[in-house]
């Protein structure tokens, strides 16, 4: 299996819903606590495993503002597994997912370091790497209702921008949408082969136009039908 | 990249050690006359014993949770740092013999001398470019992704160690040998070519721009929002930010401090002026090492706004 | 619910994350804003694990925003208050000395001051509430009361919208209504950044993208929303007026128009007398009982326009029999929208929008509501019995906010989009705009606003209604307000929700009388819901001669230490949104989707830590206590043993209370029967809300739809099952113009500003002028327009103290289009002045693509007061953020004539006019950095434990999902 998430960039509007269920997720889950630092004084600054950036994509007049939410792609060459030196950052085998054991790491940044998304951040308090679980504790949880066994960020995004499954089956809805709909990875020429894919905007829709037959410039124009109310 | 200090000092100090060692004992063991000398050679020793050690205990201050440092042996398999760090602890053993084998035994030359010498600066020179090689396998920063950085880490290390051999030789010994003094200036050349070389080639332009970094690849990219307004990890990891004119300034204090400087002392043979160079180039490699780290731009500042990295 | 993913086989070896045995899973309704949203939420040790959407629920479908995400940091906030407060006797307002009092001592003292006033002159109480959703409690007890004082926030949020709508149609945007996201075909969204319905505006959005249904975005700025819209049509503000009526024009002019619709169900054709300059012009001609008339083109004479199967005339002009000359509706329509004012060469000069844009987005409506109609095929009976075999569905389909509301012609604004969907004939069919019940209502709802007090005695009806001729006005003899808030007076004649922002600027100036205690639930009118912020903190704080305050009791419910807690006498600390129990009621504005009549509950998930109390509790104890009749037994007793009781046992009318659902002794009854002892016990069964789906039958046309229409009189929705007629000439605004004429039977202005703003705003039809600043100063002076728009992660003020939210934005800034700001030399990050005929502020600019070149905007009420919400004084909101509220003035701008005391709000609805300001620029001088003005920093409150530095939350020990040493030692490069 290769698990992970498709986002698109279509439908994001940046809500940063998707953000804050991942924080308040995993902040009781098993990569927590999840700490902030001045959480209510100058520069407020906390781990978080899934963040919201907002581009201008060309210049004015054809520009475009798009939302692009980034969290670990849990790439199929991770070089922030690779150059861990204490074996907590690990890919699981039987689905891709990139880990950090928290009792084994000693908070030496080089993972971060390693990684070319920006996926992993330090927990100021816990001296400890965090990054983004693809919701493990919840997708493979028995006692969640089946509907309930995806990533938090997923369940609550209220635009269905973010789809996870698995794409190793070209079955599944994320391959199939990656195959229609011309699915992106970001930064492939470093060939970190990030599971993650984005779904580039689409081509807007073209409405035809009324070809009217006669133009009534004036009342005078106009005569009544006898329509019976 | 940000600077961390405890690792500029922990880079330059074993650098530092590990060449003056290396090149202590490899004179010693293929003959150099000068290091024939137990005094010269346990000075030597020691002062590389002390600068790798400070060294490797400075970098630990950098660990956010260093109560787990230990497990850093355990992925040698894939991790350069954790390489480093077995091979880090693999030269102990070696330098202690090869030290305890002069101390009893004096600068003669013997099988244990051999054995623990060779080994101890195989395995130095091999943790240091365990340790070049810890930034230059991060593709992500492409100023340290070539192999220009173990050059560099390797050249740097032993131009230092050279420098600081001489110095203790002729202080201890009282004049100054030519064979050492010939060499450090070899050295210093030597890296002072590296460098400039490194620099030049960081000057050119990359890969990955803010537009492979987010799949827009047929029109301009701007950032607008980061999506949080005061700085977090990754802004303070990876966005930290000289302006051009100051690295240019810094750049040239570098060269002076770390090359030029060192090899006009080199020219006169005074065993006061050769410590003083020593000490310079230590400090100038401080900022060379600040310096490498403050040009190394990160992929993930494109996502910040940077337009190429 | 489908799942989304393929679900993933259950792994073996993982450990037990969480204990759930300890944990517990219990249902209600969100409150981190006004959308309302179903959610689950697992609570641990009286600590919250995680709060979810519900997904069986009728708003959000298990969906959550960000704010619904940071429950428990708002759970979690130091800011909560934790008992009542009073100022410390000898300390000044706003100093921020208080003391902990008892709630014996603060309800008694409360219930003291109340039944003085209640006893002597019930309109010293001015109760006004913010950003609450208990209207219909709080309304009923200021009736019970007796004060005519009595308003919630809508004056200076969106009636605008409302009264648009609810004069119009009978439904609106805002909370009535939603474009039909399951079958829009075209989508058409104005001045929206993401409005109450914030959820199900993002599912829907979804809807429409994946169905390639067109979505246009008409708005100054390119973010939220606007950032994946198909067209993006970049308005100048104010304007919206031009640009619809200029699409009105075209459609006219191609003969766009759905004739049928406006026949059937409009009063387009009705006849209107045309007599200018006497009595009764612009009045309907009517028969003799008062039934307007049309003209009959099959039996050629006039015919009562009510009557079904008459075949009326849309076009023509007809002389009365005595000799007066009518024309239908629809003529004067054609005559004011085919002038060319309207054409779209000139509407472009006005609202910057392409001429050829207007005209191809007029047409490509027109193609999609007549070529590519739909219809569901649905017997339903119309309002007159008759069967009809389908519902036609023109998929066209709009949604407007306060980009519209928050001007001073955003009333007339918002009809005239109204206009163009019901020219398209999108009104409550499918693919159009939907009412959501208890909506539609007739036009306009009737209810009249309350306009005699006596002590003692509860008003004869609601303090705010829909007045629809001069005659309900709440004015003395003199034309004098009665009001405090001087809401239906001739400054504001139908100003349906009153003016909030200007009860304080008001009862401070005794104009028109003074008071004696301002109570104020859910509302920081210290700080971002008052214009001018800075000097109503003064107001608050000024005196009289003899020392007394102005306003002389400030009582403030609030569950948090806002900035307005500093500024009250008596702080009465309520409990969160976890805590409580609480109604979103029918009588209100309710959960409903188009489809389904809804309603919901908050039941308390967490048991509160704090001597805290609901303010509903609060309410109905202070209503027993002075023994409001509705609150006592006929011997006097109090009635409710407390709001729970209360909402079980109240009845409004037999069988109607405040919650819909499961009533009757069995709980078997929906929308009316008798209460049901275990009522609240049934809505937690039922995860916290009723639903209950309307028939096929009953779900469009519902302004005509008999089917429909007996339900909704029998739940008591409308008042009885005549057709709900589409006002598009409003002859209730010509009453008043009428009034300004001086050819009114019945109450007429005597100030000359009066008449001039009854005859010109007051156009039957809708129309475009230009907003009342802009009006009054110079335009070259202040080139620039300044709105804001609402972070879809932040709720107002109350979301700083959120240790989540606030890093996500801490600090705002003023955006500004990149080459507007390159032209005048402003660099990205630089500080400028932004000055208004108000004020000025310094504030950090942004430089943008997506913004409209002469606008400016930033993000709303993100700046705080230090020492506010739990912050720090450095905190980021206090020294780098700022408000716009500065800037704009309550009143208009000064230029020494009547007009200067005269409220800056829509001279209709009273709607607070936010977004007309204009505003100057200038670069700040080198090193005039941070944001000004800036405020010393307010009081932790008594016995406050200081906010932490560092949080690590997390509801249980966290169980690591562990890598074996193995694993680590042996496993290689990939
Ligand atoms: N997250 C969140 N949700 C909220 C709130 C909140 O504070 N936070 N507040 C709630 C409340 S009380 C309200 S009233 C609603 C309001 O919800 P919205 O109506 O979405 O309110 P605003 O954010 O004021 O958005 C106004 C939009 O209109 C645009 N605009 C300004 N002037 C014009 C104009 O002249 N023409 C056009 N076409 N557009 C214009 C602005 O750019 C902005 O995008 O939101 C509610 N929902
Ligand atoms: N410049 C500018 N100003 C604006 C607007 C704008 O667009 N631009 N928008 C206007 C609009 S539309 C609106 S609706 C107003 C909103 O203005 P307000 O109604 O004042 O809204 P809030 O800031 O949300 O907060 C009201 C208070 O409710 C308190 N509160 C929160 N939860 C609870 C609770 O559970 N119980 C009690 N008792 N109190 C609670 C908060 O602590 C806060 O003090 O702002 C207006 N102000
Ligand atoms: S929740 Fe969905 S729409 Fe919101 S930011 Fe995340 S991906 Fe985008
Ligand atoms: S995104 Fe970063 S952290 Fe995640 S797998 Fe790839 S390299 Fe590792
Ligand atoms: S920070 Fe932790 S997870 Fe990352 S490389 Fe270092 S030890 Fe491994
Ligand atoms: S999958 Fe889970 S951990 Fe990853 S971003 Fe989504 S919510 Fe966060
Ligand atoms: S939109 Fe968000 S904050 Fe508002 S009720 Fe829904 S989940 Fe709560
Ligand atoms: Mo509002």
């Amino acid at each position: 299996m290769k698990l992970g998430l498709v986002v698109d960039l279509d439908t994001c509007v940046g809500c940063h819903g998707c953000a804050t269920a991942c924080k308040q997720w995993n902040t009781s889950g098993t990569i927590g606590p999840l700490s902030d630092e001045n959480p209510y004084g100058k520069d407020p600054n906390g781990a978080w495993l899934n963040r919201i950036r907002t581009y201008e994509v060309d210049d004015h007049p054809n520009s475009k503002t798009v939302n692009m939410p980034m969290s670990c792609m849990h790439c199929d060459n991770a070089a922030c597994v690779t150059v861990c030196p204490t074996g907590a950052s690990y890919k699981r085998e039987e689905d891709g997912i990139v880990l950090v054991d928290q009792d084994k790491c000693m908070g030496c940044n080089l993972c971060s370091w390693a990684c070319p998304y920006g996926a992993r951040e330090l927990d100021p308090h816990q001296g400890t790497m965090k990054k983004c679980t693809l919701c493990v504790d919840r997708i493979y949880d028995e006692r969640l209702p089946e509907d309930e066994r995806k990533p938090a960020c997923v369940m609550t995004c209220p635009t269905k921008s973010r789809v996870f499954g698995d794409f190793d089956d070209p079955d599944s809805e994320v391959s199939k949408l990656v195959r229609d709909r011309a699915g992106k990875q970001l930064m492939p020429e470093l060939g970190y082969e990030p599971v993650n894919t984005y779904l580039p905007p689409r081509n807007k829709p073209v409405v035809e136009t009324y070809e009217p037959k006669s133009i009534k410039a004036t009342v005078k124009g106009w005569v009544n039908k006898v329509i019976a109310r | 990249m940000h600077p961390a200090f405890s690792v500029l000092v922990f880079t330059v100090m074993s650098g530092a050690g590990y060449g003056l060692i290396t090149l202590m004992i490899l004179g010693h063991l293929l003959g150099v006359p000068q290091l024939q000398d137990s005094n010269v050679l346990l000075s030597g020793g020691i002062l590389g014993f002390v600068l790798i050690s400070g060294g490797l205990l400075s970098s630990t201050l950098h660990l956010a949770n260093p109560k787990n440092a230990w497990r850093s042996f355990s992925r040698f398999k894939t991790s350069w740092l954790s390489r480093e760090a077995v091979f880090a602890v693999l030269f102990y053993p070696f330098v202690l013999a090869y030290l305890a084998n002069v101390w009893f035994n004096g600068a003669e030359v013997n099988g244990a001398a051999v054995v623990a010498g060779y080994g101890a600066a195989a395995l130095a020179m091999v943790t240091l470019f365990c340790t070049s090689m810890i930034y230059a396998s991060l593709k992500t920063i492409r100023q340290w992704n070539t192999s220009l950085t173990p050059v560099n880490y390797i050249a740097l290390g032993l131009m230092s160690g050279s420098l600081l051999l001489a110095a203790v030789q002729a202080t201890v010994a009282g004049d100054l040998s030519s064979v050492l003094h010939n060499l450090a200036i070899g050295l210093v050349i030597l890296g002072a070519a590296v460098k400039l070389i490194y620099l030049f080639w960081i000057g050119k332009p990359a890969g990955s721009t803010i537009n492979t970094a987010t799949g827009f690849t047929q029109a301009s990219v701007r950032l607008l929002d980061q999506g949080h307004t005061a700085n977090g990890f990754l802004n303070n990891e990876f966005g930290y930010t000289v302006e051009a004119n100051r690295l240019m300034r810094l750049r040239v204090l570098m060269v002076g401090i770390a090359f030029v400087l060192p090899f006009l002392l080199l020219l006169t043979s005074s065993a006061g002026l050769l410590a003083l160079a020593a000490i310079l180039t230590i400090i100038g490699l401080l900022v060379e090492r600040w310096l490498f780290f403050a040009e190394a731009r990160h992929v993930v500042r494109l996502f910040h706004g940077d337009q190429r990295v | 619910m489908t799942s989304q993913a393929n679900v993933i086989p259950v792994q073996s070896g993982l450990p037990e994350f969480e204990d759930r045995a300890n944990q517990e899973t219990k249902y209600t309704t969100c409150y981190m804003c006004a959308c309302r949203c179903g959610i689950k939420v697992t609570v641990e040790d009286n600590k919250v694990r995680f709060i979810q959407g519900n997904p069986n629920h009728p708003i959000n479908k298990g969906v959550l925003c960000a704010k619904g995400n940071s429950g428990i940091m708002k759970q979690y906030s130091p800011a909560k208050l934790s008992k009542p407060l009073l100022r410390k006797p000898g300390t000044e307002r706003g100093a921020g000395e208080f003391e902990e009092i008892s709630w014996d001592q603060a309800l008694d003292m409360l219930e003291k001051r109340l039944r003085h006033i209640r006893a002597t002159d019930p309109k010293k109480l001015a109760y006004f509430t913010g950003r609450d959703q208990m209207q219909a409690l709080t309304g009923m007890w200021a009736s019970q009361f007796g004060t005519i004082n009595w308003a919630a926030h809508g004056g200076f949020c969106s009636v605008n919208m409302a009264a648009g709508g609810l004069y119009t149609m009978g439904h609106a945007f805002w909370e009535f209504g939603d474009p039909d996201w399951d079958n829009t075909k075209y989508f058409m969204m104005w001045g929206v950044a993401e409005d109450h319905s914030s959820n199900p505006i993002k599912l829907g959005l979804k809807k429409l993208k994946e169905r390639g249904a067109k979505f246009v975005a008409v708005n100054p700025v390119r973010t939220g929303y606007q950032a994946i819209a198909d067209e993006w049509v970049a308005i100048r503000p104010g304007t919206d007026a031009v640009l619809a009526l200029s699409m009105v024009h075209v459609l006219l002019k191609n003969q766009l128009v759905d004739e049928e619709f406006l026949i059937r169900y409009t009063n387009s054709p009705q006849l209107v007398v045309n007599t200018p300059g006497q009595k009764g012009d612009g009045l309907f001609y009517r028969g003799e009982s008062g039934e307007p008339q049309v003209w009959d083109l099959v039996k050629e004479q006039f015919v009562d326009a009510n009557l079904p199967d008459i075949n009326p005339a849309l076009f023509g002009e007809f002389t009365m029999p005595d000799g007066t000359p009518v024309r239908t509706a629809m003529n004067i329509m054609l005559e004011k929208y085919l002038d060319d004012e309207y054409a779209p060469e000139n509407a472009a000069k006005e609202c910057g929008v392409k001429a050829e844009d207007i005209e191809r987005m007029a047409l490509e409506m027109a193609h999609v509501a007549f070529k590519e109609s739909i219809t569901i095929d649905v017997e339903w009976t119309d309002w007159a019995g008759r069967k009809q075999d389908k519902f036609i569905g023109r998929p066209v389909s709009m949604h407007a906010m306060r980009g519209i509301s928050a001007h001073s012609n955003g009333f007339q604004t918002c009809r005239a989009i109204h206009l163009l969907q019901v020219l398209l004939g999108t009104i409550d069919c499918p693919g159009g705009h939907l009412a959501k019940p208890p909506f539609p209502k007739h036009v306009p709802p009737g209810i009249k606003p309350a306009k005699d007090m006596a002590p003692n005695t509860p008003l004869k009806s609601p303090p705010l209604g829909f007045p629809t001729c001069p005659e309900d006005l709440v004015i003395n003899e003199d034309g004098s307000p009665k009001r405090i808030d001087k809401a239906y007076s001739w400054d504001a004649p139908i100003s349906c929700h009153g003016l909030m922002h200007m009860v304080i600027s008001n009862a401070v100036k005794g104009d028109p009388y003074e008071i004696d205690t301002l109570m104020l639930f859910m509302a920081n009118m210290a700080w971002n819901s008052s214009m001018n912020t800075a000097q109503t903190i003064d107001m608050l704080c000024e005196k009289k001669d003899d020392g007394e305050y102005k306003i002389p009791f400030i009582v403030c419910s609030d569950a948090f230490n806002s900035e307005m807690v500093a500024f009250s006498d008596l702080v009465l600390p309520d409990t969160t949104y976890l805590e409580r129990y609480d109604t979103i009621s029918m009588l209100d504005r309710p959960i409903s989707e188009p489809h389904a009549a809804c309603d919901s509950v908050r039941i308390p998930v967490i048991q509160p830590d704090r001597d805290v109390m609901s303010w509903q509790e609060v309410m109905v104890e202070m209503a027993g206590r002075l023994g409001f009749p509705a609150f006592s037994t006929p011997e006097g007793e109090r009635k409710y043993e407390g709001y729970k009781d209360f909402i079980v046992n109240f009845e409004k009318e037999p069988g109607i209370g405040f919650l819909a659902g499961y009533r009757g002794k069995d709980g078997d009854k929906s929308l009316r029967g008798e209460p049901n002892p275990r009522q609240w016990e049934a809505y937690a069964e039922n995860e916290g809300f009723f639903e209950m789906h309307l028939d096929l039958n009953q779900r469009y046309m519902r302004h005509a739809n008999l089917d429909y229409l007996t339900l909704a009189k029998e739940a008591a929705w409308v008042g009885s099952t005549n057709q709900i007629v589409i006002e598009l000439y409003s002859e209730k605004l010509q009453t008043f113009r009428l009034a300004g004429q001086g050819l009114y039977d019945g109450p007429m202005p005597t100030e000359e500003h009066h008449k001039e703003r009854l005859v010109k705003y007051f156009d039957p039809l809708p129309f475009y002028y230009m907003p009342l600043e802009e009006q009054r100063i110079d335009r070259d002076e202040y080139p620039f327009h300044a709105v804001n728009q609402r972070p879809m992660f932040m709720y107002h003020s109350w979301d700083s103290q959120n240790a989540w939210l606030r890093q996500i934005m801490s600090q705002n800034y003023l955006f500004m289009n990149r080459v507007a700001g390159e032209k005048m030399g402003i660099e990205d990050l630089s500080w400028v002045w932004v000055e208004s005929h108000n004020g000025k502020i310094r504030v950090q600019v942004k430089l943008m693509e997506g913004t409209n070149e002469q606008t400016v905007w930033t993000w709303n009420a993100i700046a705080k007061r230090g020492g506010a919400w739990g912050l720090s004084d450095d905190a980021n909101e206090a020294t780098d953020g700022f408000l716009m509220n500065h800037l704009i003035s309550e009143l208009l701008p000064q230029k020494g004539d009547k007009v200067d005391r005269v409220t800056n709000s829509d001279p209709v609805t009273g709607q607070a006019a936010w977004y007309d300001l204009r505003v100057k620029i200038t670069p700040a001088a080198p090193g005039e950095t941070g944001a000004w003005p800036t405020f010393s920093a307010l009081k932790p409150q008594p016995n406050a434990k200081p906010s932490p530095d560092m949080l690590s939350y997390t509801s249980h020990e966290n169980v690591n999902l562990k890598r074996p040493m193995s694993d680590i030692l042996t496993r290689g490069e990939k």
